[in-house]
């Protein structure tokens, strides 16, 4: 496990799979022998909520504890956001590229790549619909949430949706995302006929796996961490109000 | 396939492990948190969903005023006996567990009564949730697969249009996915029509 004492060129020479994790934290390289603690410092990022996110994303048998209570519903939200920002500019067309390489070089029918680009470009766009309505609706409200439950007196209007909504209805229809990657990695190795670029091949397949665990661990991230203290809060808010 | 989460209260080290190692061979299973006898493990249930806890008897024993101040974790709970060491635990609430396991029982069996649970678990929480397509949406994602319109659907079916919909729309939800092409792969994946049958349509 990773501590805030570890010099964090360590925690990224041994673990390079942290290495997507360093721009949503505004962290760069050229750490030198500063700790993990130091260089969060000096880039204003809490250190506790860094490593939360950095032990979690190790191991997944790591839940998130009693570090993520100290940090606010706003820095949650900044990760979430630059973390969406990660995937819709940097992991999905980076794949994507690799995809239609792939196919525009393969000896396969029209028939056969129609089904694969369809399929990738209907994925994105669901993809993309699904990180809008998160950032349109549901983080806007997890920031107002953490707003009106610090004032000494709450907007009533806010209290009156608070007693119709809640975040556990968002996580009711919460789609993972990364099911659907994996039934294309699944059409390529067992049903599509074999590529000659097998280097291209295999990178495509890696970038999948890559990007789903991603998906994965982001999802537990706002399933297992995010939305359990927006409902307690939710919770702590409308009991005071319901009490005074 | 729905994803159950499991915390384990054992003692021993050694126990502890060798559960977490067989869980962690069973689909669906994710160990969220192993606690040792001294760990606060109630403080962690109540910030975190759990749906299952494996619990020693030894661990259960201490705990018995817990489960009797909220039943409603009995139902989440499978205790762990060890026959040979403890003795079956008197303590009452223990009838209500809902289910039990032996630390002597076989491999094979223990893997299947942990399934059973993930199965029966399915049952109680996710009924229109469940991932598992009923024979009829089986049928209609093969012709979405195939290229059909709900309309050339539903005469084929000799269904209305709108019962095609509400058929259409219960697929989703339950594969959570939405579109032709998705619905295409996932079909190719899961045997329900294969490449050929799909690539020989003609392109457009």
């Amino acid at each position: 496990m990773i501590t805030r004492e570890w010099p964090m060129y360590r925690v990224v020479l041994e673990n390079h799979q942290l290495l997507p994790l360093l721009p949503r934290f505004n962290l760069k390289l050229g750490f030198g022998e500063k700790s993990v603690d130091e260089v969060c410092r000096a880039h204003g990022v809490n250190t506790d909520f860094f490593l939360e996110i950095a032990n979690a994303y190790l191991d997944e048998l790591y839940v998130p504890e009693e570090g993520l209570a100290l940090v606010s519903l706003s820095t949650m939200v900044d990760y979430i956001t630059s973390t969406h920002s990660y995937f819709t500019d940097i992991a999905l067309p980076m794949v994507e590229e690799k995809i239609f390489r792939l196919m525009a070089h393969s000896a396969l029918s029209e028939q056969e790549v129609n089904l694969v680009t369809d399929f990738f470009n209907d994925y994105k766009e669901n993809f993309m619909a699904h990180l809008s309505k998160e950032e349109e609706h549901i983080l806007p409200y997890v920031v107002e949430l953490e707003r009106q439950s610090t004032q000494k007196e709450p907007d009533p209007d806010f209290i009156q949706k608070l007693r119709t909504y809640s975040i556990r209805e968002f996580e009711k229809e919460h789609d993972r995302l990364e099911i659907s990657l994996k039934h294309l990695s699944e059409l390529i190795i067992k049903y599509l006929p074999p590529f000659d670029d097998l280097q291209l091949c295999h990178q495509v397949l890696n970038d999948l796996a890559a990007l789903m665990k991603d998906l994965v661990d982001h999802a537990d991230v706002e399933d297992k961490v995010l939305i359990p203290r927006v409902a307690e809060l939710e919770r702590k808010l409308l009991n005071r109000e319901t009490t005074t | 396939m729905r994803i159950s989460g499991f915390i384990l209260v054992i003692d021993s080290y050694l126990v502890r492990k060798g559960v977490l190692s067989m869980l962690n061979r069973i689909q669906g299973v994710r160990v969220l948190k192993e606690f040792g006898a001294a760990d606060p493990f109630v403080a962690y249930l109540e910030r975190h969903p759990v749906d299952f806890i494996i619990i020693s008897q030894s661990g259960f024993d201490r705990s018995v005023d817990l489960f009797m101040t909220k039943p409603e974790l009995l139902e989440k709970t499978i205790l762990l006996e060890d026959p040979q060491k403890e003795g079956p635990t008197k303590k009452r609430p223990v009838h209500d567990v809902h289910a039990s396991i032996h630390l002597m029982e076989e491999k094979e069996t223990l893997i299947r009564k942990i399934r059973d649970l993930l199965n029966h678990q399915g049952d109680r929480h996710t009924e229109n949730l469940s991932m598992e397509l009923s024979p009829r949406e089986t049928t209609i994602v093969r012709l979405v697969s195939l290229g059909l319109t709900n309309r050339q659907i539903a005469e084929k079916l000799f269904l209305s249009a709108h019962t095609v919909m509400t058929h259409r729309k219960n697929i989703s939800s339950k594969l959570g996915i939405k579109s032709v092409s998705g619905l295409t792969i996932y079909a190719i994946v899961n045997n329900i029509i294969t490449i050929e049958e799909v690539t020989s349509k003609p392109a457009r």
